[in-house]
């Protein structure tokens, strides 16, 4: 017992005195070397990314990894890269959560996360941005004939929501009399809301639409409300890492000047492409203004 | 690592107050848990060791099957897969009374009930024949040799791979956020979500999971020293 007790105290003392120790250290100066160096070095550009995100990041029929976020790395981040270091590079794919990709990127696991991340002013206190590529809402998805509306609807009922993700918490802070539910991923949030263990499911309304297409029966689903968040979408990096995320702002930039952007846009949620999902004119405009002048 | 470390999120805002309900709930979660794997796995392990071959192989046939399928998949199981068979109403009335938290529990108990189960016969069958024999021909029926003189030693005998049985089901009962039960690796997350601050709120719940488990061993091995039966355990190098 009381050689026990003696570890026990061992184990607390280090833990009191390491953690004040690492919280007394002082901030990290800029990252050395810097994520462009450590690409040039390596000869490889590694992204966290989603595999049930359709169509922004999943593994389609073919079995292949593929989506929107991930044609935008390829197409217009890794262009700008190979031209800024002089040579060919590899684009690594990795498997990132909402509660996993900050932790991958501190700790140089990843380089950027390129999925379904929304931009927020908390999360800019941990890792740094690039420009929004994509803008999206809150909204829920439920069964057809359902009489859950939109967020007003759901004081008492269950809502399933991603942990992790902004949605969950704005639910939490709007609707604090709704049951929620939060699961870890797509696929089991779905299974639930299939099930009827859930009446709703809310996540952003782009997602929705996607898990919608990709459903068995479609139509048997129905997306309502109206945004009840504002989600931008952006590209996360390292924090105080300011060439590199220049270096994959002037890609997306030099993308949406040149028309590419919109075409990589168009093939995932043109008429044609994989979700129908036009730009508003708005939207465009916004987009357009985030390029700045050469 | 180019990370700045700010361990004040732990104690500011919600955290504090999420982190203990997170604890209640690993609680109460592995406690339930806990006393039905117990149930289980002395039921089953006595079963294994009887002479009845029906028995045993009912006993067999439960522990082979629940600690061979990984725990995500019992979790998913009983979750997903089990509230299809029970009737409407009921399934709608469980649906909202919290079926997470009952589906956990019954998935972790069951699985390590089967771990257990397997501990349980070690410990029976590191008893002499003799002790048995000598129960019988003294007119005690099987149940009676079991309850009054074979359990009473091999509980003693197991209490170690016992508490390390306990712990692991104490660590496993995360596994139940993939089930949405806001357990205390849950509301590490939810931590990380509301402050983009994983690695101190992952901090904070691996130092609350030592904590337990340390308590937890301290507590079995008072047990362990309280209940021995001198002169039938060897007591290795231990002080008197």
């Amino acid at each position: 017992m009381r050689r026990l007790l003696a570890s026990v105290v061992a184990c607390t003392l280090l833990a009191t005195t390491v953690a004040p120790a690492l919280a007394q250290a002082p901030a990290p100066a800029p990252a050395h070397p810097g994520t462009l160096e450590k690409i040039s070095q390596s000869g490889t550009l590694v992204i966290g990314t989603r595999t049930g995100s359709p169509p922004f990041a999943y593994v389609n029929a073919k079995n292949e990894w593929v989506g929107f976020s991930i044609d935008l790395v390829e197409e217009l981040v890794k262009p700008a890269l190979e031209k800024k270091l002089g040579k060919p590079i590899k684009v690594e794919k990795k498997e990132s959560t909402p509660p996993t990709r900050i932790p991958l990127l501190t700790s140089n696991a990843v380089d950027l996360i390129a999925g379904t991340m929304t931009d927020t002013r908390t999360r800019r206190d941990s890792v740094d941005f690039s420009i929004t590529f994509f803008v999206t809402g809150a909204q829920f998805l439920v069964k057809k004939g359902s009489k859950i509306r939109g967020i007003k609807d759901i004081d008492g009922k269950r809502i399933a929501a991603q942990q992790g993700s902004t949605n969950a918490r704005i639910i939490r802070e709007k609707a604090p009399k709704a049951q929620l539910r939060e699961f870890p991923d797509q696929p089991a949030a779905f299974q639930a809301l299939l099930q009827g263990q859930v009446d709703a499911y809310t996540n952003d309304g782009i997602q929705l639409a996607g898990l919608k297409a990709k459903a068995t029966n479609p139509a048997q689903w129905e997306i309502v409300g109206d945004f009840f968040s504002y989600e931008p979408y952006g590209m996360a990096l390292r924090k105080n890492d300011a060439d590199f995320r220049n270096m994959v702002n002037n890609g997306l930039m030099d993308g949406i000047e040149s028309g590419k952007y919109f075409e990589i846009y168009d093939k995932w949620f043109g008429p044609k492409g994989e979700l129908p999902y036009p730009m508003s004119a708005g939207v465009r405009t916004f987009m357009l203004y985030q390029a700045v002048p050469k | 690592m180019n990370y700045t470390f700010n361990w004040s999120v732990l104690w500011t805002g919600e955290s504090g107050q999420w982190l203990l309900s997170g604890l209640i709930v690993t609680l109460e979660l592995s406690g339930l848990a806990w006393l039905l794997a117990v149930a289980l796995g002395i039921v089953s392990g006595a079963l294994r060791t009887v002479k009845f071959r029906p028995f045993r192989a009912v006993a067999t046939f439960y522990v082979e099957f629940f600690r061979n399928v990984p725990l995500l998949v019992w979790m998913f199981f009983w979750y997903f897969g089990a509230p299809p068979f029970l009737p409407g109403p009921i399934r709608e009335w469980m649906f909202d009374h919290g079926l997470e938290f009952w589906a956990g529990v019954t998935a972790l108990g069951v699985y390590s009930g089967a771990r257990f189960s397997e501990v349980l016969r070690a410990g029976i069958q590191s008893i002499p024949r003799t002790q048995m024999e000598a129960a019988v021909a003294s007119g005690l029926t099987t149940f009676q040799t079991y309850r009054y003189v074979i359990l009473p030693v091999a509980l003693r005998l197991i209490i170690p791979p016992g508490t390390n049985e306990s712990l692991n089901l104490l660590k496993n009962s995360s596994v139940a956020l993939t089930i949405s039960v806001t357990e205390l690796t849950f509301q590490t997350r939810q931590i990380e979500t509301y402050t983009a601050k994983a690695i101190e709120a992952l901090t904070a719940g691996t130092l609350i999971y030592l904590v337990l488990c340390v308590g937890v061993a301290s507590i079995m091995s008072w047990v362990e020293r309280r209940t021995a039966i001198p002169g039938l355990i060897a007591h290795g190098a231990r002080r008197r």
